[in-house]
């Protein structure tokens, strides 16, 4: 039984992760309509921030987290401006083509810079963790856990009771209906941008201590996310986080009980299942956010 | 000087010429209609006007100054409000929402006092008042139109647009939305109101144009208008007559 707990709360915190990833995920996709293939990267380049300010300069830690949210939050900006924005008026197409090719550059230019070894960080807090029973808290699963809840707090919040947040859910119905309201449709789709590379680069930085930071996690770290609101339905905000904390669950009880080497694995086979078998997510379709 | 000036304006989607030279104005506190049956050019004309679609020649002039360059988001800051064809309320946020985000074109105003102003259009709607937290896909056309409506006074206009508000609505509800556009005419705002409904458009109107194939045909009073036989003929379903003129 305390195995159980053990992994559920493994599961959960590296669900977190992708739950957050996830999250920009749909984001970008409701604010433009389309599939940003270069989402993983926004975990990866954070990382790699991480590590130029806090090993490479020898920086402290928490001026270096600061600094790489900092630095996501422009690169967001510049990833709008460069990939997104002169495309904004093409088909959907065009656009996911961009990304593929921006993915492909940045994992690329980081290779050119950084070789192809991976990158160790050292976690955020200085204590491991702590035991309840026999079941082993890490401390950096309950810091990835807590972030997530504010976070998503914070997001429900702001989406649900400023004003701006209204405007962003109206850019991401109707951009036109939107434009004729006054609303500016450009800048809420650059905030949009640069939340999401905010929240991605925030996971990135959380799970790199538990990972290797390498070129590649971008690509695995897409791939878990975009399962993840496969599962939780696509384009659906409640849903990506769900499908992220399922996700993560599944492929760590499959790790201990089935096999370790194909954890990774598990993702691709439940969003197969998915893809053949619930297309519509766990949710089904919600008709209040398509029409 | 009227409020607002079309001069020559033509529209061009592709190979269709939308609009051919349309030359119209609305004056200050007029309720002007635009008549003229479906792909006539009269949704064309209100988007030409709210910056949605680019004129290929022509001038547009609002409040003496010309227009041309500017797009929606610049042009409803100014005071023109478009209710466009088929409402398009968002769907995923309530009414009270919708009706917010109408003020959106203006600065400088807080969030409680537009929350307020929402609450107050409700006594204009008050139809749509049980409804006021309802998401915008689970209302009902016509309570769809009136959150429109709403939504577009917000922005406190100087000219409001309205594309076809009775479109799809039973008669009732269409009376109701008309009974709404005389109030709001009573209130001294400019309105042109985009019709197929020939008999309600004149009903309110001071002015009517009527549109044909992209070509304004004929202008005058409602009475002039509705006791015109070719008005008539092409509009209350004598089509023999209008395709024998062409
Ligand atoms: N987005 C568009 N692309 C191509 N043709 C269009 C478009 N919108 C309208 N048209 C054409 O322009 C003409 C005028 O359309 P519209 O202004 O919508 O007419 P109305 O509102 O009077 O029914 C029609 O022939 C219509 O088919
Ligand atoms: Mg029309």
């Amino acid at each position: 039984m305390d195995m159980v707990f053990q992994l559920l709360f493994q599961g959960i915190g590296i669900g977190s992760v992708y739950a957050l990833v996830a999250l920009g995920f749909v984001l970008i996709f409701r604010a433009t309509n389309v599939v940003n293939f270069a989402q993983g990267e926004f975990s990866m380049v954070a990382a790699f921030l991480m590590v130029i300010f806090s090993v490479d300069l020898e920086w402290p830690y928490w001026i270096s987290f600061l600094l790489s949210l900092g630095g996501m939050a422009i690169y967001g900006a510049l990833f709008n401006l460069g990939v997104y924005f002169p495309l904004r008026h093409r088909t959907y197409l065009p656009v996911i083509i961009s990304t593929i090719g921006a993915s492909i550059l940045v994992s690329n230019s980081t290779l050119a810079l950084y070789g192809p070894q991976p990158q160790v960080l050292q976690p955020l807090l200085d204590f491991p963790g702590f035991n309840i029973g026999t079941v082993y808290l890490d401390a950096q699963y309950l810091l990835i856990i807590g972030l997530t809840v504010v976070l998503v707090a914070f997001q429900y919040w702001f989406f649900e009771h400023t004003l701006l947040g209204k405007k962003l859910q109206a850019t991401s119905q109707d951009k036109e209906m939107a434009s004729l309201l006054g609303i500016p449709v450009a800048t809420m789709i650059m905030l949009t941008f640069v939340y999401s590379a905010m929240i991605g680069g925030l996971a990135g930085i959380l799970v790199a201590p538990i990972l290797f930071v390498s070129i590649h996690m971008g690509g695995t770290i897409a791939l878990k996310a975009f399962a993840a609101t496969i599962i939780g339905g696509f384009g659906d905000v409640a849903g990506a986080i769900i499908g992220g904390l399922a996700l993560g669950v599944i492929e760590t009880f499959g790790a201990a009980y089935v096999s370790v080497p194909y954890k990774d694995g598990f993702a691709f086979l439940v969003l197969v299942a998915f893809l053949v078998f619930r297309p519509q997510g766990i949710f089904g379709e919600r008709v209040a956010e398509k029409a | 000087m009227p409020l607002i000036e079309l001069k020559n304006v033509s529209v061009r989607y592709g190979e269709i010429e939308a609009l051919r030279g349309v030359s119209l104005s609305v004056e200050a506190g007029e309720v002007v209609t635009l008549l003229g049956g479906n792909g006539a050019g009269k949704s064309t004309t209100l988007r030409a006007i709210s910056g949605l679609t680019k004129p290929a020649s022509g001038e547009i002039i609002f409040e003496g100054k010309s227009m041309t360059g500017l797009g929606p988001e610049e042009i409803v800051r100014l005071g023109i409000a478009h209710v466009p064809e088929g409402r398009r309320v968002f769907p995923g946020l309530t009414a009270h929402e919708n009706i917010m985000l109408g003020a959106s074109n203006r600065s400088g105003v807080s969030k409680d006092q537009i929350d307020q102003e929402a609450d107050a259009m409700f006594d204009l709607f008050s139809d749509i008042r049980p409804f006021q937290h309802v998401l915008g896909w689970t209302l009902s056309g016509g309570q769809q139109q009136m959150v429109a409506v709403a939504r577009g006074l917000m922005a406190k206009p100087k000219l409001l647009l309205l594309d076809e508000p009775s479109l799809g609505l039973a008669p009732v509800i269409v009376s109701k939305v008309f009974e709404i556009i005389k109030e709001i005419r009573r209130r001294g705002t400019t309105v042109l109101l985009v019709e197929q409904n020939a008999r309600m458009g004149l009903s309110v109107a001071d002015r009517g144009y009527v549109l044909e194939t992209g070509r304004l045909v004929v202008t005058g009073k409602p009475d002039e208008l509705w006791n015109n036989e070719d008005v008539r003929a092409a509009y209350l379903g004598g089509h023999a007559r209008t395709a024998a003129k062409a």
